[in-house]
């Protein structure tokens, strides 16, 4: 009985995507046809011409049949994006393998750069597959890191200056790397805590000041009366 | 181009040492560019004595170059030959930095030659005789013992050899109109090629320099007069010769009496202590990226090329041969221990390639990489500072690329998120940290991309100009603190007791905290400007 039935309805269906397609498969089809990337809602509604409470509708059906999923897009937080349910959300949706749920995962990042900036103090220097394997092996992180994301981070502590990049020489503490290969080493004299050397500009009011272009000798702003020399002079 | 704040600390310095009339003909000259003696009067709206004696005193403190140029007369006259006034900006500021020469010399060579430096710094230019009667002046005052006049003449050619005293120049060189083909002729093609891409004022200075083989050398009395004949050969009219005289004899009133006319002058020659200060910082830049090690190597290697280096700016050291290098390298207690495999490490650490054969074997560093980072960490730290962390990365990222890198780019590379990213970004280029350009993509849908850059050389220009403006506040606040604290400055120690001492070491360490931020200042000021 049921069987019959659920021919008759596969008929009808079929005969209908033959005379008119249903919102439903016309909106599967676009929001396939996006792979990765998804689409917002005001998209789907322009490129199919259909009024929205037609759209809502359908979406929900999908959504309830489990052919689509709704993604966070990075750029657009508060624009509700759909994407077909084979379809991981590329890179440039989620914001990259940092971002989870549309944020970035600080904790993460920051546990990684610890690790990493330990490993190489240890290590005096080293190279990225270094560094990997042995984040790897010690099982630092739940998660496996790839190689890429590895980099990603000693490539921001060298743009901390917490790093510097070296090529190999083959000689001393480099012996056992091959010549030529990029390493990292710790910076010199700048451990952690001690953080980045102050120039001598950035040591005295003066340098940091946000009203250096107004200061004249003998203006409203002026060294015999600034504020930031009398507390900086005050012992 | 001197920046506007590098003119007003000049002015400034000018000021404090010879007084306003004297700043104020300085001013004129820094603001307007080489002049002649009519028009500054017409400018600065002083009597016509006034200032001549102004710039003598210029002239005396090698603040002012004067030189001779020949200038095309009007309908139907002769052309005239009409002395010229040109600023060297560069001498007035190093005249902040007379401490720091001070102490090389200290250094170096001791008391005895110390004092001889300071006195040509304090008096500009000195004959030897004059050298001889200040010192038997001083050093009787202080001890009672007067050295010998031989050990002060010594000293005195010590330092000469060292190349940190050289002989003055040509008091007016006469330029040659450059249109006018054989005078240019007249030097050699060779130099005439060089001089035509050359400014009237670079012109001038290479014309005023002694001769690369008489500046350093120390006469006998017997061709004291030879730096005189040099003038006269470059002065071949007449009537540009009466107006030397005319200075030589201004010049005299300032220095002394007519006998000493044919004496030679001698100055402090501030490229080779710019040229000490330079190696200082790079060797102190290398030690603190490297190790000691690598610094002993770098030290070696400038100071086996110190006689061979004719400029500041140079790019690259001279090159060596590693056996030179290493021997240099055992000659200094710390060098000792290293064998010539470490020496060879440290040089690879310097950024020189090992080379495959080692016949030859010369290395040369890149000092000009050295200066240029030890510049990106001077200005990192301030937007470090004035900025945070994060902005400091993302100026690090674009300092370090070198072109255009988009918004979203970076906010990946720095771990920020964009709207943040974007948010910082442009408050660095607000304050001109950060050269933006934007692209518009009409494609399906109209999107916008953000593309920023550091842009190093109005940059550095930048912040050159917002280091002079610093310079020139920590004076003016020193000497702030110094005139509000007079008084208690000049009270006995005895009655120095309770509230009053307290302000008394209040002072006391705010001066030195001013003056060694204005030291260290400096340096960067050097390194941006003069390295």
């Amino acid at each position: 009985m049921s069987r019959s039935q659920d021919t008759t309805s596969l008929k009808r269906k079929r005969e209908d995507a033959q005379q008119t397609k249903t919102p439903e498969s016309v909106l599967l089809s676009l929001i396939k046809s996006k792979g990765d990337m998804g689409i917002w809602k005001a998209d789907m509604k322009r490129e199919t011409n259909l009024p929205e409470p037609v759209v809502n509708k359908a979406l929900k059906i999908l959504q309830g049949r489990n052919l689509i999923k709704e993604v966070v897009n990075i750029k657009s937080k508060g624009r509700k994006h759909y994407m077909a349910m084979e379809f991981q959300p590329s890179n440039e949706v989620t914001g990259g393998s940092w971002y989870t749920d549309g944020k970035l995962d600080t904790n993460y990042i920051d546990v990684l750069k610890e690790s990493c900036l330990r490993i190489i103090k240890k290590l005096k220097v080293a190279t990225t597959e270094g560094i990997s394997e042995f984040i790897t092996r010690s099982r630092i992180t739940k998660n496996d890191c790839t190689r890429q994301q590895i980099e990603e981070i000693l490539n921001s502590l060298v743009l901390d200056n917490e790093i510097i990049e070296v090529k190999s020489t083959g000689l001393g503490e480099y012996h056992s790397i091959p010549i030529g290969t990029e390493c990292y080493r710790a910076a010199g004299g700048m451990g952690l805590g001690q953080g980045v050397r102050i120039g001598a500009m950035a040591s005295f009011p003066c340098g940091v000041c946000p009203r250096l272009n107004q200061c004249t000798p003998d203006g409203i702003i002026s060294p015999k009366t600034c504020v930031y020399y009398t507390t900086w002079l005050d012992f | 181009m001197v920046s506007q704040h590098g003119v007003k600390l000049a002015v400034y310095l000018v000021s404090s040492y010879f007084g306003d009339l004297v700043a104020k003909v300085c001013e004129c000259l820094l603001r307007k560019g080489t002049l002649p003696l009519r028009s500054i009067i017409q400018y600065t709206e002083l009597h016509e004595r006034q200032v001549r004696n102004c710039l003598l005193v210029l002239i005396q403190h090698n603040c002012v170059q004067a030189f001779a140029i020949e200038q095309q007369g009007g309908f139907g006259e002769a052309p005239k030959v009409i002395t010229q006034y040109m600023v060297l900006f560069d001498n007035i500021i190093h005249h902040m930095r007379f401490p720091k020469f001070l102490e090389i010399v200290l250094e170096e060579f001791g008391k005895e030659c110390q004092e001889i430096l300071e006195g040509l710094l304090q008096h500009g230019r000195l004959s030897l005789n004059q050298i001889l009667d200040r010192h038997k002046g001083t050093s009787s005052d202080s001890e009672g013992n007067c050295p010998a006049k031989d050990a002060v003449e010594v000293c005195f050619s010590r330092l000469v050899h060292a190349r940190y005293v050289e002989r003055c120049p040509v008091h007016e060189p006469f330029l040659a109109p450059p249109q006018d083909e054989t005078g240019a002729k007249k030097r050699g093609s060779k130099s005439a090629k060089v001089t035509e891409e050359l400014t009237t004022e670079q012109r001038a200075l290479l014309a005023a320099a002694p001769m690369e083989a008489s500046r350093f050398l120390v006469a006998s009395y017997a061709d004291t007069d030879d730096n005189e004949q040099e003038s006269e050969e470059n002065l071949p009219s007449p009537a540009v010769g009466e107006k030397r005289k005319q200075i030589d004899s201004k010049l005299d009133t300032e220095v002394g009496t007519k006998k000493r006319k044919k004496e030679i002058l001698w100055r402090a020659n501030f490229e080779e202590f710019l040229r000490h200060l330079r190696n200082k910082a790079c060797i102190a830049n290398v030690r603190a990226r490297f190790d000691d090690g690598v610094a002993i190597v770098l030290n070696a290697i400038l100071e086996a090329t110190r006689c061979s280096e004719t400029k500041v700016k140079i790019e690259n050291s001279v090159p060596l041969l590693v056996n030179s290098i290493f021997e240099e390298v055992i000659k200094s207690e710390d060098g000792r221990t290293m064998t010539l495999e470490h020496v060879r490490a440290a040089l690879v650490e310097l950024g020189c390639d090992l080379p495959s054969i080692s016949i030859d074997e010369t290395y040369s560093i890149d000092l000009k990489h050295i200066i240029e980072l030890a510049q990106n960490e001077e200005v990192e730290s301030i937007v470090l500072k004035r900025y945070g962390m994060e902005a400091y990365r993302m100026f690090r990222l674009l300092s370090k690329a070198g072109r255009l890198l988009e918004t979203d780019k970076i906010a990946d590379t720095v771990f920020v998120e964009k709207k943040e990213t974007a948010k910082i970004l442009f408050m660095l280029w607000k304050d001109d940290y950060l050269h933006l350009e934007k692209i518009v993509a009409t494609g399906s849908r109209q999107a916008h991309f953000l593309l920023w850059k550091v842009n190093k050389q109005t940059l550095w220009g930048h912040v050159l100009d917002e280091m002079y403006h610093a310079a020139l506040n920590l004076r003016i606040r020193t000497a702030l603190e110094q005139e509000q604290g007079k008084e208690i400055l000049q009270l006995p120690k005895d009655k120095l007791v309770g509230d009053l001492e307290k302000r008394h070491s209040r002072l006391r360490k705010a001066r030195i905290l001013l003056e060694s931020c204005l030291m260290k200042l400096d340096d960067a000021i050097m390194l941006f400007h003069d390295f």
